[in-house]
């Protein structure tokens, strides 16, 4: 029998969850010992505080703004607003890094009311969350400095839409948990999330074209919108301003209905994790066959016969590295669309942004710079993603020269097919350029990626970073990997730019191409020379490499 | 006298002021399978490291199958097979996918790599999941799979350290089988494990090591023969390791003090 004399009461339940937060997060800091990791903690903190700030000025003022010409309900917008923040962010943040530090409570002699009132207190202390009480704060210190009568109506709406919104934001968060507690499920929705932000991209060109026309139907859809809880805060003031008490009625007993609604479903869902939910990455067991299994097994696909096996070896595995990363792979759709994107705004017959179409001539050489700028960023980092798996590289009788080639060869690979996918775009879009220009940047790319990986090679082994498949949250390279990275694309991209200018110059377009070409030769050159010397270097730094790697 | 599989000569690891391997002169004769003991934090891990390449020795040699592994690193990984403390596994590849790499690096053709593939994990009974990629596997079934790839290329000397943690007793018979085996045909086993009656069982030789110093090295006879048991009954090697790392049970917490637990 444990030898406990009583349980801890709801209160100090919650005092000794906030207790542990706390010292999570103290010694979460402790941790940082690397000087580039603290900068990028204050920094991110210093950016987080000015964006709520910011926007807080704007909320006080735009309240201030619509009190004092009477439109009391156009509060509904700011209402809005804070709600689409309130419920979207969290699912990103916290959707690509599952965390069951909440769930891991329910090992302690927790009673559920506790659990359900630390699940709540939990949502309310998320970032997503105080913000919007920051911003929600504001709003009603404007009410009160233009129309004290309003502040109670005020602090009424609010009170309700928190509850609304805590309630809700942790009935969904608690549904993606247990959606996303699957590798490929989080992958997906990570992806998508990137596709989302980019596809916003052709919202101008879109609205360009059709928002006149579909501006009706847009506004008919709206009207619904008057039932969703971000709309009933406005009503209650707009009735309040208007001494229309059934307004108010209506508005506070349907904010107060979406608590309570949420709040229910919430508890439902609570109480199927209190008698313990299993969510898990593990696959479920399954039955050993007894029969010898006869399907196709990995054969090892084709050989590449002027490669040594080590390379072709590695360059298998890192296809399926690369396949199986579902961020990844989709990433690599990115490039041709953005390509588009731009084909849009700056070229062809008609482009929305410039008056003009650019010249094929400087359009061309500058997406190719932009597709080698976005792709060739990783290489900087090449075995963030290998894990524990970088001992193996270490144990294998191969040189590990082989190991960079089959990485560099695969990074060239990929680099290959974007660029050729990106001219054909260009190519159907605007036109290709003259033959010195296209001769000139396809020269350039080689001296551009090859130099670049040599570079990235050694910035790899003397700076690695761990990262995780299907992550965002905590993914950030080393501060030095990031600055070689972006000095060496500065210097790169000056210098061809340099190159490409002085064949203008000169009046000669047949320069910049037996200038490219001799730098390139000199870039393949420097890489294979390199090649043995990296060699030496992952030798000597191989403790620092796995012991930052197989954390 | 036998081969020499593995010569250390004061072998020495420094992490700052901690000296975690200190001038360690060992020597472990060609098939035996050798059980290499210590308590938690003695040096074990980093000893297996640096015999395997993982770790670079601050001063000293190393000889396997009469090979200077700072000389010849290549031709030494060539010949041995590891299972090392994290297991080594790209997860993000199928059991089959790794052992092909393996394989292949190792220098094993197509064709063998396939035919080995499929027998190891027939063998280790991971065949019935072709599609699943290793982050999905149990840690058991991790463990199966670093040991698979290990053993491919038929290496002459094989490290094991902790190979048996979180495997089940099934599987566990069948490895330990296996293990035997290759000691009959002439390989070098060198284990580490904390479970004393595993090493006892599978083990000839054994050595045993303490704050980074061998404190024992010998076969299990001649260990016996230095700690006298009780009177009709064999010492067993928990018993050795206790007199000799723990000073006959000096060092071992006193269980008393936590008097409420009970």
């Amino acid at each position: 029998m444990a030898d406990v004399a009583r349980l801890p009461t709801l209160p100090e339940q919650i005092r000794l969850v906030a207790g542990l937060r706390w010292r999570i997060l103290r010694n979460g800091l402790k941790t940082k010992a690397r000087v580039w990791d603290l900068i990028g903690l204050v920094i991110s903190s210093i950016v987080g505080v000015v964006f709520v700030g910011s926007l807080s000025i704007v909320f006080f003022s735009v309240t201030m703004a619509f009190l004092r010409v009477h439109r009391e309900a156009r509060l509904g917008l700011l209402f809005w607003g804070i709600f689409l923040w309130w419920q979207v962010l969290p699912i990103f943040v916290a959707g690509f890094s599952p965390s069951f530090s909440f769930r891991s409570l329910l090992r302690f002699p927790m009673s559920f009311p506790a659990f359900y009132l630390i699940g709540i207190a939990y949502g309310l202390a998320d970032s997503a969350a105080m913000a919007s009480i920051v911003w929600l704060f504001t709003m009603t210190v404007a009410v009160a400095i233009v129309n004290i009568s309003l502040l109670p109506a005020m602090i009424l709406a609010c009170a309700l839409f928190v509850a609304a919104n805590v309630t809700l934001e942790r009935l969904v968060g608690s549904w993606v948990e247990k959606i996303l507690s699957k590798r490929r499920a989080r992958e997906v929705f990570l992806a998508l999330f990137v596709m989302l932000m980019v596809s916003l991209q052709f919202l101008n060109p879109i609205l360009q074209k059709y928002g006149r026309s579909a501006r009706p139907e847009v506004e008919k859809v709206g009207r619904y919108s008057e039932l969703f809880p971000a709309s009933l805060p406005g009503k209650i003031l707009a009735g309040s301003g208007a001494n229309d008490f059934s307004a108010v009625g209506l508005g506070t007993a349907g904010l107060a209905g979406y608590a309570l609604f949420f709040g229910g479903l919430l508890l439902a869902r609570y109480r199927t994790q209190y008698r313990g939910e299993e969510l898990s990455e593990t696959v479920a067991p399954k039955r050993i066959s007894a029969k010898r299994v006869t399907e196709r097994r990995d054969g090892g696909g084709p050989e590449i016969r002027f490669l040594p096996v080590a390379v072709t070896v590695m360059l298998k595995k890192e296809i399926r590295y690369v396949l199986r990363n579902g961020f990844a792979s989709m990433t690599l759709l990115f490039p041709p669309m953005l390509v588009f994107l731009f084909s849009l705004q700056f070229g062809g017959a008609h482009p929305t942004v410039s008056n003009r179409p650019l010249s094929p001539d400087l359009f061309f050489p500058a997406v190719m710079g932009y597709v080698v700028l976005a792709l060739i960023a990783p290489s900087y980092n090449v075995f963030a993603f290998e894990g524990r798996g970088m001992q193996t590289y270490f144990m294998l009788p191969v040189k590990f020269r082989d190991v960079l080639l089959g990485k560099n060869l695969m990074l060239a690979a990929i680099l290959s097919t974007e660029i050729l996918l990106c001219a054909i775009v260009l190519a159907w879009r605007g036109g290709l350029p003259s033959a010195p220009t296209l001769f000139a940047t396809f020269a350039a790319l080689v001296f551009s990626v090859v130099g670049q990986l040599a570079l990235a090679n050694w910035s790899s082994l003397s700076f690695p970073k761990k990262m995780e498949f299907g992550k965002m949250q905590g993914q950030r390279q080393s501060g030095m990997a990031v600055l070689i990275a972006f000095s060496a694309q500065i210097v790169f991209g000056v210098t061809c730019g340099l190159v490409l200018f002085a064949g203008r110059v000169a009046g000669n377009p047949w320069l910049p191409l037996a200038i490219f070409v001799f730098l390139a030769a000199a870039a393949v050159a420097g890489y294979v020379a390199s090649l043995d010397p990296l060699t030496k270097v992952a030798e000597k730094k191989k403790e620092a490499i796995l012991e930052i790697l197989m954390k | 006298m036998q081969d020499a599989a593995i010569i250390t000569e004061k072998l020495t690891r420094k992490f700052g002021a901690l000296t975690a391997v200190d001038g360690m002169d060992l020597r472990v004769a060609s098939g035996q399978f050798f059980g290499f003991l210590g308590p938690n934090g003695a040096g074990k891990s980093t000893t297996i490291k640096m015999l395997t390449g993982l770790l670079t020795p601050t001063s000293g040699r190393m000889q396997l199958l009469g090979i200077d592994f700072a000389e010849k690193p290549v031709e030494v990984k060539r010949q041995i097979g590891v299972v090392p403390e994290g297991m080594g596994l790209f997860e993000r590849l199928t059991g089959a996918e790794y052992l092909t790499f393996v394989g292949r690096m190792y220098g094993l053709d197509k064709l063998t790599t396939k035919q080995r593939s499929e027998e190891l994990l027939d063998f280790m009974q991971l065949g019935d999941r072709p599609k699943t990629m290793i982050a999905d596997y149990s840690h058991g079934m991790q463990k199966k799979l670093a040991l698979a790839a290990a053993v491919i290329h038929g290496p002459r000397i094989l490290f094991l350290d902790e190979p048996f943690e979180g495997v089940d007793a099934l599987a566990a018979g069948a490895l330990k089988a296996l293990l035997a085996r290759m000691t009959e045909r002439g390989a070098t086993i060198f284990l580490t494990s904390h479970v004393l009656e595993i090493v006892e069982r599978l083990c000839s030789h054994v050595a045993i090591i303490d704050k980074g110093m061998l404190v024992a090295q010998g076969s299990l006879v001649e260990l016996r023969a230095g700690v006298p048991g009780a009177e009709g009954r064999t010492t067993t090697l928990e018993e050795i390791f206790l007199s000799i790392v723990g000073q006959g049970g000096a060092e071992r917490p006193n269980v008393e003090e936590l008097s409420w637990l009970m």
